[in-house]
């Protein structure tokens, strides 16, 4: 019996299609799960921002203890102390949202700016900036992590700039390759010798026009791993402290009925934490498949 | 004369372009024969098949998009095949309105079959040089260690000694200088030149019935350029080797081939011998050959101060191939008479002199 | 007699080893790419450069532009020395001088559409309204003969040919006088090179360009050019008209050049010529340049003459002398 395998060979770039038309199906089904996933936790955000909540998240219910999903108005059930979950996990993500943006605006910014030092000047910033980058890669995050609260306290903007600087390296690393690649082609000089401003050929040229895309990736990697760090350091007991919710202390304090047979109350933000972080990962995948075409090459 | 060593005939190599929903005719009904012992110069501009026609005769094109239809009959004393037979059963094509939808291929199929009919045949009887020949050789194995294994596994020189023997002899052969100091460099220790002669000498130890040379000196420097056209010429003479020469370089071409085909968009358009085809003269010939060798700079050209005599407009592109001439929109020699006929038919590749065939309609009526 | 544009004094580029972080103090390693090169271009002239690749034939152009910065030597265009201006007075200069790169994407932002790219060049150095800068593109379009369809095309729609239009229109639009021109065939296809060249030789006789032709296509170089300089590892070895230089050389090795392209092309001449050519082709290592005369281990005179003391002894490496009006050539033995 033959198999028979659709084949999509592309000679040279064409550009008749949208970029979606030419993606691959599954990196469509990544993107737009990616994107549900990113427009619920913004909306879920907002919500929690302006307390618009269907209960007060540390509203203690004793008679309904870890209840299951779709109990009375309770969507997906109430944990330990019988409050409600739905609210819980929606304050939940006040503890990294914001916290996540800086990591990524940190990563992101200074990234940039060394990656184009690196890339675009080159000489002694190149091998400076690459050996400061190797220092950074070589030291083990969460140990750096583990420093900063035993040095100043447990505060999760204090990690949040640590998560932020250990992701400088990955971004300056992909705008430097960028640089060099448009370097190679002659791409700069032409510029250059055309008279164009540098602020215009690093700003415009370079980094919009070239390395937005590089950015927007980075920007949703970054996210994922900002969540996964912070919730590793609160089911740890560094982080957000009860009663306040994040996701990580949800599932540690849920944890300690889970071996008495009540699943629900750590289950429930274990799968919020697992949609969330493949979300992120998944658009981050996607879209570097799509628009910077890695899937075919 | 003798059966050609090499017949191609009807030759198709298409790329299917998912996004374009067409296929890229990268090839299309390719007819060529090489006798015993000549020289066959292919020329052409980029994107004129050259190149693939020479990948599809290696098989080389078996993996990934590549599907190939009609009939490459190879014959040398040792062996005779179709190096497609049957090939084309592992494709499926969708075809809708006459536009092609999707393309399935028996991937695992095709290729055990392109390889069962290329078995003994890729290196031994055919063997291939490379535009970059140092991208075409193995960086970690010294240059004489890639010869020595090709010698090893294609002839009867089994022995390491024997083997080694020969590798030398060959290297000496292309005039490298110092063959056993060349002999332990990597290809990266090698110049440009340098590294092509040690190509041409892993090629030709195998003694391959057909040589095909890809380009053997774009992106040499000129005076390395002529060095290597002058060893080829040299061991042409020598060893009498049928060989398939691909260039852009007409000059290249008028040294060394005894027959010319001249592609053009995916097909050959004009054939026949190296002469009449190269002589500067415009009637009897294809206009894309006439227009091709004007356009280059004469001493004629040099000593007016002239401007050239461009062919106008651009190289045809292989998705939209017209239904008449390919050469149609840029053709100085359109008549009234024969105009009607080339917008809307394809010509034959037919007898214009013997021996001589070009793809034309001012030569029939 | 018209005047001189440029001019180029024992202009000299060294290229530094890579340097360490922490190498101060190590001694100072580098690659002579440009190694002592004078001459100078009149106005609505074409000067050819011609040479092997890694003679420094494409260095002197981007030192000329001030991509790279001269190890020394001076550079006057138009009456000014440009060899130490900083960079807001070379943005200036960038207005009157430009080069057109040998890739034929080098000027081409793949996201912009053509219009925009234009725009752009065309607003560096002129202040323009909207109507103005319209009405330059369309002039732009018709000295590069495009389409004017194209203009919302993005430049990986266009074909090679329209490529290099676009990226001399690009050129053009600052209104520069002088261009170097590197390579600016050889990456397109045949057919496409003709029209190319004539493109720029129209463009020089209607706006009286001057060109610095970098290439290593001889018989372009010889129809484009009114004087060919012909240059072996960083220095030049024969200058003079473009016919004394492709017809009576006088130094070997543009003799080898020239004779090379007719050689590829008669066979009858293959066997004499090889016998001129009997030399040894050695690597050559950039970092020490040989002493005495550079092309000395390849010349076949130098050979014939029984390797005479004067080609290679460090003190009388061969200087440009004149031999006939303006045939410059450095070899002890001219042919």
């Amino acid at each position: 019996m033959k198999s028979y395998t659709q084949i999509s060979g592309e000679i040279g770039e064409f550009s008749d299609l949208p970029f979606w038309k030419k993606a691959d199906a599954i990196d469509i089904v990544y993107v737009s799960y990616g994107l549900l996933i990113v427009t619920l936790v913004v909306v879920s955000y907002i919500f929690g921002a302006f307390n618009f909540l269907p209960f007060d998240p540390e509203d203690i219910d004793l008679e309904l203890m870890m209840a299951g999903p779709f109990t009375g108005k309770h969507l997906f059930g109430t944990d330990f102390m019988g409050r409600d979950m739905l609210s819980r996990l929606i304050v939940g993500i006040q503890a990294y949202f914001l916290p996540g943006l800086l990591a990524i605006f940190i990563a992101l910014f200074f990234g940039t700016v060394l990656g184009v030092l690196a890339g675009y000047r080159g000489g002694r910033f190149d091998t400076g900036i690459t050996y400061f980058t190797n220092l950074v890669d070589s030291f083990p995050r969460l140990v750096l992590i583990l420093l900063v609260i035993a040095a100043f306290k447990p505060d999760i903007y204090y990690i949040m700039i640590v998560v932020g600087i250990t992701n400088v390296p990955a971004v300056a690393s992909h705008i430097k390759g960028k640089i060099l690649f448009l370097k190679q082609k002659n791409f700069i000089e032409a510029d250059i010798a055309l008279g164009l401003p540098t602020r215009t050929i690093i700003l415009k040229h370079i980094l919009w026009h070239n390395c937005r895309s590089i950015l927007i990736i980075q920007a949703t990697l970054g996210m994922g791993e900002a969540i996964l760090m912070e919730t590793s350091l609160s089911y740890l007991g560094f982080g957000v402290q009860e009663p306040t919710p994040s996701w990580g202390n949800m599932v540690q304090a849920g944890s300690n009925y889970f071996m008495k047979g009540q699943f629900w109350p750590s289950t429930a933000p274990s799968l919020a934490i697992l949609f969330t972080i493949l979300g992120f990962h998944l658009l981050g995948d996607g879209l570097n498949n799509i628009l910077e075409g890695k899937r075919n090459k | 004369m003798t059966a050609p060593l090499l017949k191609i005939e009807d030759l198709r190599t298409y790329f299917y372009s998912k996004s374009k929903q067409a296929f890229i005719r990268s090839v299309d009904n390719v007819n060529l024969e090489i006798g015993k012992g000549e020289t066959l110069g292919v020329v052409g501009e980029s994107g004129s098949g050259k190149s693939i026609t020479a990948l599809s005769v290696m098989g080389l094109l078996s993996a990934g998009p590549g599907v190939i239809t009609g009939r490459i009959g190879f014959k040398s004393d040792r062996v005779q095949k179709n190096l497609l037979q049957d090939i084309g059963d592992f494709v499926k094509l969708t075809m809708m309105d006459g536009k092609v939808m999707a393309v399935q291929k028996d991937e695992d199929g095709w290729q055990e079959l392109s390889e069962h009919r290329m078995s003994n045949l890729r290196g031994k009887e055919i063997s291939m040089i490379f535009q970059n020949p140092k991208q075409s050789m193995n960086p970690f194995m010294t240059v004489g260690r890639q010869i020595t294994e090709a010698i090893q596994l294609h002839t009867e020189h089994k022995s390491e000694q024997a083997a080694k023997e020969r590798a030398l002899e060959w290297l000496d052969r292309v005039k490298i200088d110092t063959p056993r100091l060349r002999f332990d460099n990597h290809p990266y220790g090698l110049s440009g030149g340098m590294c092509q002669r040690a190509m041409i000498a892993m090629a030709l130890s195998c003694e391959p019935s057909l040589l095909i040379a890809d380009e053997p000196t774009t992106g040499l420097d000129a005076t390395i350029q002529s060095k290597i056209v002058d060893l080829l010429a040299e061991l042409k003479a020598e060893l009498g080797i049928t060989t398939m020469l691909i260039s852009h370089d007409i000059s290249i071409i008028s040294r060394l081939s005894d027959t010319v085909a001249v592609m053009y968009g995916g097909t050959v358009v004009e054939t026949g011998p190296a002469k009449a085809i190269l002589a500067k003269n415009e009637d009897l010939k294809h206009p894309y050959t006439a227009a091709l060798l004007i356009s280059i700079p004469s001493s004629e050209n040099i000593k007016g101060k002239g401007n050239l005599q461009a062919i106008e407009g651009d190289v045809l592109d292989t998705i939209n191939i017209p239904a008449g001439c390919r050469f149609y929109g840029r053709c100085n020699r359109v008549t009234d008479k024969i105009k009607e006929k080339c917008e809307r038919q394809e010509p034959d590749l037919r007898d214009i002199s013997p021996g001589h065939k070009a793809r034309c309609w001012l030569y029939f009526d | 007699m018209s005047k001189t544009i440029l001019e180029v004094i024992d202009l000299k580029k060294h290229f530094a080893h890579r340097k360490g972080l922490l190498s101060f103090g190590e001694p100072h390693r580098s690659i002579p790419a440009v190694d002592g090169v004078s001459f100078y271009l009149k106005e609505n002239e074409t000067v050819g450069l011609v040479g092997e690749s890694g003679c420094g034939k494409t260095t002197i152009g981007r030192t000329i532009l001030r991509l790279e910065k001269p190890t020394s030597g001076r550079i006057i265009f138009d009456g000014t020395d440009i060899t130490a201006l900083d960079t807001g007075e070379l943005r200036k200069l960038r207005g009157k001088m430009q080069m057109i790169f040998q890739d034929l994407d080098a000027a081409l932002n793949p996201k912009m559409r053509i219009r925009e790219i234009l725009n752009e060049a065309i607003t560096v150095h002129h202040e323009l309204t909207d109507a103005d800068v319209d009405k330059r593109i369309a002039e732009l379009l018709e000295q590069v003969n495009l389409k004017r369809s194209k203009l919302s095309n993005f430049p990986h729609e266009l074909s090679g040919g329209e490529k290099r239009r676009v990226g001399v229109a690009r050129v053009l639009s600052v209104g520069a006088q002088f261009l170097v021109a590197d390579e600016p065939t050889s990456a397109l296809d045949v057919s496409i090179q003709a029209q190319v060249v004539n493109l720029l030789r129209d463009l020089q006789k209607q706006l009286g360009l001057s060109f610095l032709f970098i290439s290593h296509d001889l018989r372009v170089v010889e129809l484009v050019s009114h004087k060919v300089a012909v240059m072996y590892l960083g220095k030049i070895v024969e200058m003079g008209l473009s016919g004394r230089i492709a017809n009576k050389a006088s130094h070997p090795y543009t003799h080898i050049l020239w004779s090379s392209l007719v050689e590829k092309q008669s066979r009858e001449a293959g066997k004499k010529a090889t016998s001129v050519q009997a030399g040894r082709w050695g690597v050559f290592d950039f970092e020490r340049p040989l002493e005495g005369c550079r092309f000395a281990p390849r010349c076949p005179v130098f050979e014939s003459k029984g390797r005479p003391d004067i080609c290679t002894s460090a003190a009388s490496e061969p200087v440009l002398r004149e031999i006939a009006g303006g045939h410059q050539v450095a070899c002890h033995f001219p042919l």
